[in-house]
């Protein structure tokens, strides 16, 4: 009576909320051994009053048949099984649980995208990013989203300026992602541009930093080769572009600078991932941040992130010798991987290019720094190759905030 | 440096158990690279100086959810693009790692420095033998030239006899 009275009930209820109910409905995947099974399944498919509901029909015996059984017929469903010798395995317990969570998910996720928040601890699409710096730039007066020009597949190159007036007043420059496949720094520009936006006003370093100076973030310096890294090839590192004369695609950014161009450190054969292009600047990836930097005129530090390695380097690349601020960089260099190093122990090795990594010509930092920006440094972010290019997104703010630590004590030393 | 040999290296080196930090051991090695030829892998002798912990009971346990799958193990993208492995497949992830490790031995100079980037594909193949055995695509990632390569390796394993490549 009581089970009666309960059916009744949610009955109602679900009729009032024009819901139907699965409370206690079982899903069972059933594993027929021969013909003689099947048919039996379908006998059963036959008995209507059941409202047996097949979600995989008996057909042949290989495959699997799943039915969902409501709450009142489980029990003679499953009798009849096993006195047949029929195998079978549960599902789902009760399908009702299942929707119920099912609910509570999306839900959540709407209520998510109504409060638009951009969750900073997971990887995004172009789009995704995209959306957030517009995002940005509107919350914050202080931000603005410039275009400094188009990828080889026509994809806009986004900078957000953060800047509190003043006219051309000394730059920052910070890059992200102008190798693809190195996802936490695309992912952990986000957290920075974020974080520089909403602390300013209440951080006492950034507000006097952007009270002096202006910053500009470029998040994905490599459109093109970060959509292909989505769509086709999440090892893709190169630009995209077509190379006359041969089958294979795309350039190395980082190789394409004219500091060293063509020299030891990059390749020649445009199927490597290390070629450095038919000629300086060819990337337009590249030529679009050579002009706006020229343009600008009054950079005093170029920043670029690259993973993975945790290396923390100043040029040059394309020699072997230091530079003649060596020793200004190498203090600097030291004090920025001691605050990295300040937050969750991380260690980053420091040094010039060729002696903590390898000698690679037509890098970035040498081409800032041979065009008088002093403080250039790149950054190889986490890890150190155990997840390498793959890094779990769970380590995406740890990696993103202590190597904001490092970056601040660069940009205040400028 | 020896002349008309090639250049050794001696290495004192400190081991940490990825899957129990703060648990580590010394080990001592010493590595020759020979001159020119760029056909034979370096010569390696280590001792560990210290005890291993012991993985016994969860390569047994391992082993026998292995056996009795009753269709073979199939799987790829290990981890995935966002750096995630199911649980159940960190043994394999595990076991590419190690094998991985012989394929660097067998290829490096001293102008290399590979790491394993993906395990892209593993297969098993049911043997009627006691080993295991999986078929592996393991991208390989080389920083100097930067490239990432898929290797083909076929993995032999037995919880008392271990590993084979």
């Amino acid at each position: 009576a009581n089970m009666k009275l309960i059916l009744i009930f949610s009955a109602l209820i679900g009729a009032s909320l024009c819901l139907e109910t699965f409370v206690g409905h079982q899903v069972l995947r059933i594993k027929t051994k021969n013909e003689e099974e099947v048919k039996q399944l379908q006998l059963l498919e036959s008995l209507e009053h059941l409202e047996l509901d097949f979600w995989i029909n008996p057909s042949a015996p290989a495959l699997p048949v799943d039915v969902r059984i409501p709450a009142v017929s489980v029990q003679s469903v499953k009798a009849f099984l096993e006195s047949q010798g029929i195998e079978y395995s549960i599902l789902i317990e009760d399908l009702q649980d299942v929707l119920d969570k099912e609910q509570q998910d999306m839900a959540e996720s709407a209520q998510r995208q109504r409060s638009s928040t951009f969750d900073f601890g997971t990887y995004h699409t172009l789009d995704e990013i995209n959306n957030e710096l517009d995002h940005l730039a509107s919350e914050y007066s202080f931000v603005e989203k410039i275009q400094i020009g188009e990828s080889y597949e026509k994809r806009p190159l986004y900078v957000l300026k953060f800047s509190t007036g003043g006219s051309n007043r000394p730059a920052i420059w910070l890059d992200a992602g102008i190798h693809s496949r190195e996802w936490v720094t695309q992912a952990s520009a986000m957290w920075i541009a974020n974080k520089i936006a909403s602390d300013y006003g209440t951080d006492a370093s950034i507000t006097s930093l952007l009270d002096k100076m202006d910053l500009f973030l470029l998040p994905v310096a490599n459109p093109d080769g970060f959509v292909y890294t989505h769509t086709s090839n999440r090892m893709w590192r190169k630009t995209r572009s077509k190379i006359p004369g041969s089958i294979c695609v795309g350039v190395d950014p980082n190789r394409n600078w004219d500091a060293g161009f063509g020299g030891p450190g990059a390749s020649n054969k445009p199927c490597s991932d290390s070629y450095h292009g038919p000629s300086a600047n060819s990337e337009v990836e590249v030529k679009s941040v050579v002009d706006f930097i020229k343009n600008h005129g009054n950079f005093k530090a170029f920043l670029t992130l690259h993973s993975y390695s945790q290396l923390l380097m100043y040029p040059y690349g394309y020699k072997c010798t230091r530079p003649d601020d060596y020793a200004e960089l190498e203090s600097l260099g030291r004090a920025a991987a001691s605050s990295i190093r300040s937050l969750y122990g991380t260690t980053f090795q420091v040094g010039t290019i060729c002696k903590t990594i390898y000698q690679a010509s037509g890098g970035s930092i040498d081409w800032s720094y041979d065009n008088g920006i002093k403080y250039s440094f790149a950054f190889e972010l986490r890890d150190t190759g155990r997840y390498g290019f793959l890094l779990p997104a769970n380590q995406i703010v740890p990696t993103a905030t202590e190597t904001w630590l490092g970056l601040k004590k660069i940009m205040e030393h400028v | 440096d020896i002349d008309d040999v090639g250049h050794k290296y001696y290495l004192e080196l400190e081991l940490e158990d990825v899957l129990d930090k703060g648990r580590t051991v010394s080990c001592t090695a010493e590595v020759l690279y020979h001159l020119g030829s760029k056909s034979s892998a370096p010569d390696v002798q280590a001792t560990v100086q210290g005890e291993l912990r012991s993985t016994q009971e969860a390569d047994q346990e391992f082993y026998n959810r292995i056996r009795s799958l009753e269709k073979e193990l199939v799987a790829e993208n290990i981890p995935d693009s966002h750096g995630n492995v199911p649980p159940e497949l960190e043994p394999i992830h595990l076991l590419a790692w190690a094998a991985s490790g012989y394929v660097i031995w067998q290829n490096s100079t001293e102008n290399t420095k590979f790491h394993l980037a993906q395990v892209k594909h593993v297969k098993q193949v049911k043997r009627t033998d006691e080993d295991l055995q999986f078929d592996y695509v393991l991208l390989l990632h080389e920083m100097v030239s930067q490239e990432v390569a898929p290797w083909e390796v076929t993995v032999l394993w037995h919880p008392q006899r271990g590993a084979r490549v």
